[in-house]
C-alpha cells in the first residue's frame, strides 16, 4: 500500500471513537477529515526529517486550531471535533512494548542469577525509552489540541 | 452585567435552577471545567441575574445568583456520565439562544428538558462494531497487513461489547478497562494464533486502543492551562488509573498467550 494512502486509515480509526463520543452525525465528516489531516501532517514532518515528537505536536496544533476554526463558523464546539480527531496519533506502539518489557521483567526469575541481571537490564532500557518516547508523544498531542487556549487571550473569572 | 427590566421578572429560584441545570449537563456530557463555568454563569445573566459565582468541582457543582441584594445558592451532585458532544452541543447553542433572547425562560427549559431525554443517536451494537474497526485502523497506521487489521477489528469489537455491558452494569472504571483489554487482546492474540500474520506486533498493539482515555486526558490537559489545576489533576489521575487498569488486562493477556 502507498505510504500516503495508508493515512487515510486514520478516518474510520476517529469515526469508532466519534460514535462513541455521541458527535452528532452532520459533524462525522469533520472529525474523519480532520483526523486524517492530522495524521498527514505528522507524517510530513516525519518524512521531512522531523522526530515523531515534533511530528505529533504540529500535527496537535493542525487539529486544534483547524477545530477551533471550524467551530466558530458551525457554531459547534471545538472538542467535539479535536478529541476524536487526536486518537488516530496516539502512540499505541511505543505504550505496548513498554507494557512488555515491563512484563519481561516480572516474568525474569527463571533464569540464572547472572542472565536474568544483564536480560533485567536490556529489557529496563527498552521498556523505559519506550515508555517515554509514548509520554513525551502524549504530551506533545495535548499542548497541540491545546494551542487555541494557549495562542488566544483569556480573561480569568 | 444589567439586563433588560422585561427580564429581571423572573423568580430567583427559576434563574438558579435553570442555569445549574445547564451547567449539571455540560458538566457531565465531557465539557471542560470553564465550559461548565461559563455556561451557569451565562446563563444566569442571560435569565436576568446581576451576578453569578459557580464552583465546579470533579463531582459536584454549585452557584450563587445574585439580583438586587438577594442571594440564592444551591449545589448539585454530578457524577461523571461518559462524554456525549451531541448533549454538550445542544447545550451550547440554548445557551447563545436565550443570550441572544430568541427563546424565553419557558421554551429554554422545555428544550432542557428534551436535551435530557434525548437518546444517543447510535446503537450499542453499531459503536461495538465501529470501534472495532476503529482499532483495525489503528493496526493498519502501526504497519499491520489485512490479516493484522481483520484480527484486531474483531478482538477490540469484541472487548468494546464488552465494555459497554459492564458499564451498564455500573463497575468501576478500573474494572471494565482491565477486563475488556484482556478480552481484546486475548481475542486478538488467539486468532493470530490460527491465521499467520506477518505483523503481530501492530495487531496487538492496537487491539486495545479502543480503551484509551482521551476525554478525561484532553479535558485534563484544557482545565490545567486554564488554569483549573485541581480539576486538571483529577481529570488526569482518572485516565492515569484507566491507563493502569488496561496495563493490568494486558499484563495478564500476555502471560496466557
Amino acid at each position: 500500500m502507498n505510504a500516503w494512502l495508508l493515512e487515510l486509515w486514520a478516518a474510520p480509526a476517529a469515526l469508532g471513537f466519534a460514535l462513541l463520543f455521541n458527535v452528532p452525525p452532520r459533524s462525522l465528516v469533520a472529525c474523519c477529515t480532520l483526523a486524517v489531516l492530522g495524521h498527514a501532517s505528522r507524517k510530513a514532518v516525519v518524512d521531512l526529517g522531523g522526530d515523531i515528537v515534533l511530528g505529533t505536536l504540529i500535527g496537535g496544533v493542525v487539529i486544534g486550531i483547524t477545530a477551533e476554526w471550524w467551530a466558530k463558523r458551525h457554531h459547534m464546539i471545538p472538542t467535539v471535533y479535536s478529541i476524536s480527531a487526536a486518537i488516530p496519533m496516539v502512540p499505541g506502539t511505543f505504550m505496548y512494548k513498554a507494557v512488555q518489557g515491563l512484563l519481561g521483567i516480572a516474568t525474569l526469575s527463571r533464569l540464572p542469577a547472572g542472565m536474568a541481571q544483564d536480560s533485567a537490564q536490556q529489557l529496563l532500557t527498552d521498556a523505559s525509552i519506550n515508555a517515554v518516547k509514548a509520554s513525551m508523544i502524549l504530551m506533545a498531542l495535548a499542548f497541540g489540541i491545546a494551542a487555541p487556549i494557549l495562542f488566544l487571550p483569556h480573561r480569568r473569572d | 452585567m444589567l439586563m433588560p427590566p422585561t427580564r429581571a421578572t423572573l423568580p430567583l429560584q427559576e434563574i438558579l435552577e435553570l442555569s445549574l441545570l445547564a451547567g449539571l449537563l455540560v458538566h457531565q456530557s465531557g465539557g471542560d471545567t470553564a465550559r461548565t463555568s461559563a455556561t451557569i454563569r451565562r446563563m444566569a445573566l442571560a435569565l436576568g441575574a446581576s451576578r453569578a459565582d459557580t464552583v465546579v468541582s470533579s463531582l459536584n457543582i454549585g452557584v450563587t445568583v445574585e439580583q438586587d441584594k438577594l442571594r440564592e445558592t444551591a449545589f448539585r451532585k454530578a457524577p461523571h456520565m461518559g462524554a456525549n458532544f451531541t448533549m454538550l452541543t445542544a447545550v451550547a447553542r440554548l445557551v447563545e439562544a436565550v443570550e441572544e433572547q430568541r427563546i424565553d425562560a419557558d421554551t429554554a427549559r422545555a428544550q432542557l428538558d428534551e436535551i435530557v431525554r434525548q437518546p444517543h443517536f447510535y446503537p450499542h451494537w453499531l459503536i461495538a462494531m465501529l470501534v472495532g474497526v476503529s482499532c483495525g485502523g489503528f493496526a493498519a497506521l502501526f504497519g499491520g497487513d489485512t490479516v493484522a487489521i481483520a484480527c484486531t477489528t474483531l478482538g477490540s469489537g469484541t472487548g468494546m461489547a464488552l465494555r459497554l455491558f459492564l458499564h451498564r452494569r455500573h463497575y468501576v472504571p478500573f474494572m471494565f478497562a482491565m477486563a475488556s483489554s484482556l478480552t481484546a487482546m486475548l481475542v486478538t492474540g488467539l486468532l493470530l494464533k490460527l491465521v499467520h500474520s506477518g505483523t503481530q506486533e501492530a495487531a496487538m498493539a492496537a487491539s486495545v486502543l479502543f480503551l484509551i482515555p482521551g476525554v478525561p486526558f484532553i479535558n485534563g490537559a484544557a482545565d490545567l492551562f486554564h488554569a483549573n489545576y485541581l480539576n486538571g489533576m483529577v481529570r488526569i489521575m482518572m485516565g492515569v488509573l484507566f491507563v493502569i487498569g488496561i496495563a493490568v488486562g494486558v499484563s495478564l493477556a500476555l502471560r496466557i498467550l
